[in-house]
This record gives structure tokens, C-alpha cells and sequence, in this order.
């Protein structure tokens, strides 16, 4: 094997990942046999209709839940089996989060909460995640809202704090969860531009789970889950092209239900 | 408890969804339980004391007695239902705000916030009758326990002693009522949700709580200033006559009144004094900031069980003040039956009033718990960025320590300077020589009483954080961040 033709390892992977809920008579597979590489400084969809198991695929790779069977890695670091306050340091210092809602502490101004994960390691940022914490400020639009509280933002304002936090650590892998879920179409084109900026001219490694083509199309690689299966991995899809492939397969899945 | 709920809550108190399984309702039912079995135990205690000096041929009956025990009684139960129904009202308001969304969702479905709010003072009422017979039960099963150890083990005969009166209904049927009165006024919150809310963001709407009423503040300063200046007025003519604590009594109820009402002056900048002694580390902050999301209701809870602190540590500083000049007045050494009369007596009181103390603490529990339950999206927000479950413990820990320290504090200021006050008003013209003008009461805040409340609001703060610590940490982040 030729080492200039090895491909960097991939920012997160997973390999035959299962996850199943309920009882044990009648169990619900979320994930059934999963495998897959979110590439390093890519800006990957995960793209599904609910109960696809997109979100189960996101909590299980984020260090959130665990699954019931298969392995996880974050980078090179094998996540499945480690104890809860390894975890909690993983998420802490190489994951950030996006969420549809609820993303922000309502007790902490801006300030505070894009430094939060920073200061939740008992330290004060460095030299440089100040400056990139300025950097995002600036980019952002944020720098005259700094002492505000959540309550004082818009909805497209909080999600920007959010992506702030998410990316001042510059974690190895952020995931959005529906970032764009709660927002008006605009400002739901501004988080998307801006995730977009942060992978393309940051190397950002970015993981976005969502259900509407629109979204996906912003990212690099959409990976199309359906009853907790990997049904294709597509590149450079358009909104269109996107939209049309999940018509056909609901279309395929109805016939083959009737 | 399940068998109580299945009897009292009759399904018409669920169709607003609030039903006495609604958190909170248990420590309302356990509140209203002590200080109806707190009345029946001191109305017992009167009645068997009355019975054994009526027995005692040297004495015989003593209208007197009867009077005087009759107003302290009145007094001490007036304060403990006092301190219970700001507990209730508070916990009312903490479980309408823990619910804006249901409510709004009914309101917009077509329920009337008039009615939303009838049911939930339904639930105080139903909560407030339970309670009350359950104390009532519980309180005379306790007299019947007294009076067969003091009759029993110590030979104290009361002769034509009834346990089981009439009378006893009177203090129940008050604890009812004013746990009812407190639902009421707890819940007027319920009457500013609007159907909007149910459809808003799901961040919380407001930090600073609005309804910030003036005729309140007025009222407060007011009856404070009133108070104060009678009290000051009794001490400086208590210099002169022994009646002066006539007058300083009367404003030591109008300025305590006045704590009550003014709870949201008092206490914030108390609660964010203490906050910055935690440091500026992110946990610290978290904890500290939460004290002040509601300062109203922060300073409610807060205030209770100042009262319970105040009115322990009164007796306590004026019981020692006033041996302080029995001795100075006695020349160095007080007749040792009179500082032991003095010593009973205060300790008595003490413990009487430290009834409010538990009270307040069962208040502060039960709503720490409710606070924490109501925040579980934003610890699972927190967990989900890495906050481990030892730094959720330790921001719990500290929510509780910041409000029982903040509370303990003012509650030893305000004791001492009431104590004192009242000591300084009885004694202030005592000559302790024969050309002495008037005495100055040292304030003398003894030790042991202290230790014993300082121990105690720690075991408050201890015991606060266990149920919502369980809460907080079990409340898995998927879950939480997936419900809407």
C-alpha cells in the first residue's frame, strides 16, 4: 500500500451499528447495521423521513446514547465503552452541537454561552480560541449583541450563537441537528451558508442530520437513511435531485406495501 | 399517598390538568399536615397544662393563664399558618410557571383563564383539606402519645383532660382555607398566560419576572417604615417604662409583614451578594444565575424560612440579652432559678417557632426539586456540551447552599435586631444602680442556638439536593432535547 494514496482518516466512523428500542418482544430497530465514514473537513447530510433513524444514527455517533451493538469512533478514538465522564470530556473538547431548538442557556449572555464549553473545562480560553471566538463574533454579525440574553435574540440570532459555540473549540466533528428546522427561509439560508463557510474555508468537519432537500443540498455528501438503513450516498445533489430521489423511494415503498 | 390522591382528586380537578399528582401538591398536603398538627399539639399541650394547675389544690384555676395561653397560642399558629400559606402561594406560582404551555394550550383550545385558574385553586383546596385532616389525625395522635408519657412516665396527673374537642376543628379548617387563599394567590399568573405562548419558541420568554406591582413595593415600604420606626419609638420609651415593648410589639409585626411583602427588594441583592462569593467559574455562574432567573420567586422561598431563622434567633438573642442584665443588675451573679426560668422559657419558644423553620425548609425542598424538574432540556442541553454529571451535582448543590445561606444570614441579622429590640423595650429601665438613668441592652447572641440553626438550614441545603441531584443527572440528554 502506497502511503500518499491513503486517504486521511475519516473524522468519525461507524461500523454495523445497531440500536433497538422497546420491549424485547417487540423491539424497534432505529439502526440495523450501519456502517459509515463522515470525512474529515467534509459537510455531510444525513438526510432521511422521520423514523429513518437519522436522529438515533446522530445521538449514538455524538456520544449521547449508546448503541446496542456495533463500534463508534470519533477520529481515532474508539468512543463505544468509554465511562460517562469520558464522554462527557469528549463532547466537551471534540464535539460541538446545533440543535433545532432549545440550543442556548437562558441564564448566560452570548458571551457566555460561546465560551460555555470552554469554561465547562475549568479553564479560560487560549490565545487562540480567543481569537477565534473574536473571529466568529465578527463573521457572525454578533459582536454588538454580546451581553444579551437568549430571550433578547431572534431565532436566526440564537442559532448563530449556537453555531459560535459550536465552532470554538473547532471541534473534530460538529453536529447540526435540524439547524434550520425552527427558522424562517432566510435566516435558514444564512446557518446553512455559514456551516458551509466553516467547512470549505476552515476544514470543518461538519455533520448535519435534516429532512428537507433544500438543507442537504448546501452539504458536500448526502447519505440517505430510510428504516435505519444506509440507501445511498450521493455527491453534489441538487435541492431538485434530492427531493425527486426521496420521492421515488417513498413512491417504491408504497407499491411494494400495496 | 396513592390511596389519598384515587379519594380526593375527583376528575373534574384533571380536566385542567393539574391533579394533586401534580409535583409540588405533596409538599402543599405535607405543609398544610404540620401546621394543623402543630395547633392541635399546642392546644392540647394548654389544655393538659390548664387541667394539671386546676387539679393542683395550691393554685387552682387560673383565668389568667388561660388568657395568656390562649393569645400565644393564637400568635404562634397565626405565624406558622402565616409562613405555610407564603410557602403554598409560592409553590402554586412555581407549578403555574412550570406549566405556561399546557395552559396556554388550553387557553387557545377555548378554556377561560378564569376557569384554569379556579381549578387550580381547587387543587390548594383539595390539597389544604387533606393536608388538614391528616395533621388533625396526626396531631392528636401525637397529644394522646405526650400525655401518656408525661401522665405515665413523669406522674403529671390532668384530670378531665379532653384530648378530642371541637375546638380543634378551628385550626384545621384555617390551615384549609388559607392553604386554599394561597393556591389563589399563587396561581395569578395563570391570568396573564395568553394563548400565544403555547405556539412561541421554546425559550423561555423573560428573565426578569413582570409583574413587579407597585401598590406592592408601596405597601411594603410603608408598613416597614411604620414598623421600624415603632419599634425604634418602644425601645427608646422602653428606656423609661417597662411598657414600651406594647409599642415595639406592633411594629415588629408591621415590619415582619413588611419583610413579607417586600421579599423582592430584600432579598436579590442578599441573593447576588452571595452568588459572586461562589467565583466566576462556569458552574458557580450557572448556579448563581439561577437564583436570579426569578428573583421573585427566589425571594419568596427565601424569605420563609428567613422568618423561620428570624423568629429563632429572636428568642434566642432576647432570652440571653435579658440574662446579660439580670447578671449585670444581680452584680455579677443571677438568681440561678430566674436564668433558669429564662432559659426554659426561651427554649420553649425556640422550638415552638422553629415550627416555621420546617415549614419554610419542606417549602425550599420541594421547590428546588420543582425548579430543577422544570429545567431538566437545559441540563440535557448542559450534558450534551459537556458538563459532567459531578458538575451537575455540584451546580444543584450549589443552588441550594446559595439560597439557604442568603436566607440564613438576613434571618440572623433580622433575629438579633428583633431580639434585641424586644430585650432593650422590657429592660431598658431597669436601673442597674440606683442613680443609673436607663440601661443598654448588650445584644448577646448565644452560641449553642447558633450552632443548632446553622446545622439545620445545612441539613436544608443537604437534603434539598437530593431529589432534584437525581432528577438533573438521570434525565437522559437524548430524551430531554428530543421532546418538544
Amino acid at each position: 500500500m502506497d502511503d500518499s494514496t491513503t486517504p486521511p482518516p475519516p473524522a468519525a466512523r461507524v461500523a454495523h451499528l445497531t440500536k433497538t428500542y422497546g420491549s424485547t418482544d417487540n423491539p424497534v430497530r432505529a439502526l440495523d447495521d450501519v456502517s459509515l465514514s463522515i470525512g474529515r473537513g467534509e459537510f455531510t447530510a444525513i438526510m432521511g423521513p422521520s423514523g429513518s433513524g437519522k436522529s438515533t444514527l446522530m445521538h449514538v455517533m455524538a456520544a449521547l446514547d449508546a448503541p446496542t451493538s456495533g463500534r463508534v469512533w470519533l477520529g481515532e478514538t474508539e468512543i463505544t465503552g468509554l465511562g460517562d465522564t469520558e464522554l462527557t470530556l469528549l463532547r466537551r473538547r471534540r464535539i460541538g452541537f446545533v440543535f433545532q431548538a432549545f440550543n442556548l442557556v437562558p441564564t448566560l449572555d452570548v458571551r457566555g454561552n460561546i465560551a460555555l464549553p470552554i469554561e465547562l473545562d475549568g479553564r479560560a480560553p487560549t490565545a487562540l480560541e480567543r481569537a477565534r471566538i473574536d473571529g466568529l463574533v465578527e463573521s457572525l454579525g454578533l459582536a454588538n449583541r454580546l451581553t444579551h440574553r437568549p430571550h433578547e435574540l431572534s431565532g436566526g440570532q440564537q442559532q448563530r450563537v449556537a453555531i459560535a459555540r459550536a465552532l470554538a473549540t473547532a471541534p473534530d466533528l460538529v453536529f447540526a441537528d435540524e439547524p434550520t428546522g425552527n427558522l424562517d427561509s432566510r435566516s435558514g439560508a444564512e446557518v446553512l451558508r455559514l456551516l458551509q463557510t466553516a467547512s470549505r474555508e476552515h476544514g470543518q468537519s461538519i455533520a448535519m442530520v435534516t429532512h428537507d432537500p433544500i438543507a442537504a443540498s448546501h452539504a458536500d455528501r448526502v447519505v440517505h437513511l430510510a428504516d435505519g438503513r444506509v440507501v445511498a450516498d450521493t455527491r453534489g445533489q441538487s435541492a431538485e435531485e434530492i427531493s425527486a430521489f426521496m420521492t421515488a423511494r417513498e413512491l417504491r415503498a408504497t407499491e411494494a406495501a400495496s | 399517598m396513592t390511596a389519598v390522591t384515587a379519594v380526593a382528586s375527583p376528575p373534574r380537578v384533571r380536566i385542567g390538568g393539574f391533579s394533586l399528582r401534580e409535583r409540588g401538591t405533596g409538599a402543599t398536603v405535607l405543609i398544610a399536615a404540620v401546621a394543623t398538627a402543630f395547633a392541635v399539639v399546642l392546644l392540647s399541650a394548654t389544655a393538659f397544662l390548664s387541667a394539671s394547675i386546676s387539679a393542683n389544690p395550691h393554685v387552682g384555676e387560673s383565668r389568667t393563664f388561660a388568657v395568656v395561653s390562649g393569645i400565644l397560642t393564637s400568635l404562634l399558629v397565626g405565624v406558622a399558618v402565616y409562613v405555610a400559606s407564603i410557602v403554598t402561594a409560592n409553590t402554586f406560582a412555581t407549578v403555574v410557571a412550570g406549566r405556561v404551555r399546557q395552559i396556554a394550550l388550553l387557553r387557545l383550545l377555548g378554556s377561560t383563564a378564569r376557569s384554569q385558574r379556579r381549578d387550580v385553586a381547587r387543587l390548594g383546596l383539595v390539597a389544604g383539606i387533606v393536608g388538614a385532616v391528616a395533621g388533625l389525625v396526626g396531631g392528636t395522635v401525637l397529644s394522646f402519645a405526650g400525655v401518656w408519657v408525661l401522665e405515665n412516665a413523669y406522674g403529671i396527673a390532668a384530670p378531665g383532660l379532653e384530648l378530642i374537642r371541637p375546638v380543634l376543628l378551628v385550626p384545621a379548617a384555617v390551615v384549609a382555607l388559607t392553604t386554599w387563599a394561597g393556591a389563589w394567590a399563587g396561581s395569578r399568573r395563570v391570568l396573564r398566560v395568553t394563548p400565544m405562548a403555547a405556539l412561541g419558541q421554546a425559550v423561555e420568554a423573560s428573565t426578569q419576572e413582570l409583574s413587579r406591582s407597585h401598590g406592592r413595593t408601596v405597601a411594603a415600604l410603608v408598613l416597614g417604615a411604620s414598623g421600624v420606626g415603632l419599634l425604634a419609638l418602644g425601645v427608646v420609651v422602653g428606656l423609661s417604662s417597662p411598657y414600651g415593648v406594647l409599642i415595639a410589639f406592633p411594629g415588629g409585626l408591621l415590619s415582619f409583614t413588611a419583610l413579607a411583602l417586600g421579599a423582592h427588594l430584600v432579598m436579590p441583592p442578599v441573593l447576588r451578594l452571595i452568588g459572586r462569593l461562589f467565583g466566576r467559574s462556569a458552574v458557580a455562574r450557572l448556579a448563581a444565575e439561577n437564583a436570579l432567573r426569578h428573583p421573585e420567586r427566589s425571594s419568596r422561598m427565601a424569605i420563609a424560612l428567613v422568618m423561620g431563622v428570624a423568629l429563632v434567633m429572636m428568642f434566642a438573642v432576647a432570652g440571653s440579652s435579658a440574662i446579660g442584665v439580670l447578671v449585670a443588675s444581680a452584680g455579677g451573679e443571677a438568681p440561678p432559678e430566674m436564668t433558669a426560668g429564662f432559659t426554659g422559657f426561651t427554649t420553649v419558644m425556640m422550638a415552638l417557632v422553629a415550627v416555621c423553620g420546617v415549614i419554610a425548609a419542606i417549602g425550599v425542598v420541594d421547590q428546588l426539586a420543582l425548579g430543577v424538574h422544570q429545567r431538566r432540556r437545559e441540563f440535557a442541553l448542559l450534558r450534551a456540551l459537556g458538563l459532567s454529571s459531578r458538575q451537575v451535582r455540584l451546580v444543584v448543590l450549589l443552588e441550594a447552599v446559595h439560597l439557604v445561606l442568603a436566607s440564613l444570614v438576613v434571618g440572623i441579622v433580622l433575629g438579633t435586631a428583633y431580639g434585641w429590640a424586644g430585650a432593650q423595650a422590657v429592660l431598658g429601665s431597669v436601673k442597674l444602680t440606683p442613680d443609673a438613668a436607663a440601661t443598654l441592652v448588650w445584644p448577646v447572641i448565644p452560641p449553642i442556638p447558633l450552632i443548632v440553626v446553622i446545622a439545620a438550614t445545612v441539613v436544608v441545603a443537604l437534603v434539598a439536593t437530593v431529589v432534584p441531584t437525581r432528577i438533573a443527572t438521570r434525565t437522559s440528554p437524548v430524551a430531554a432535547l428530543a421532546q418538544d
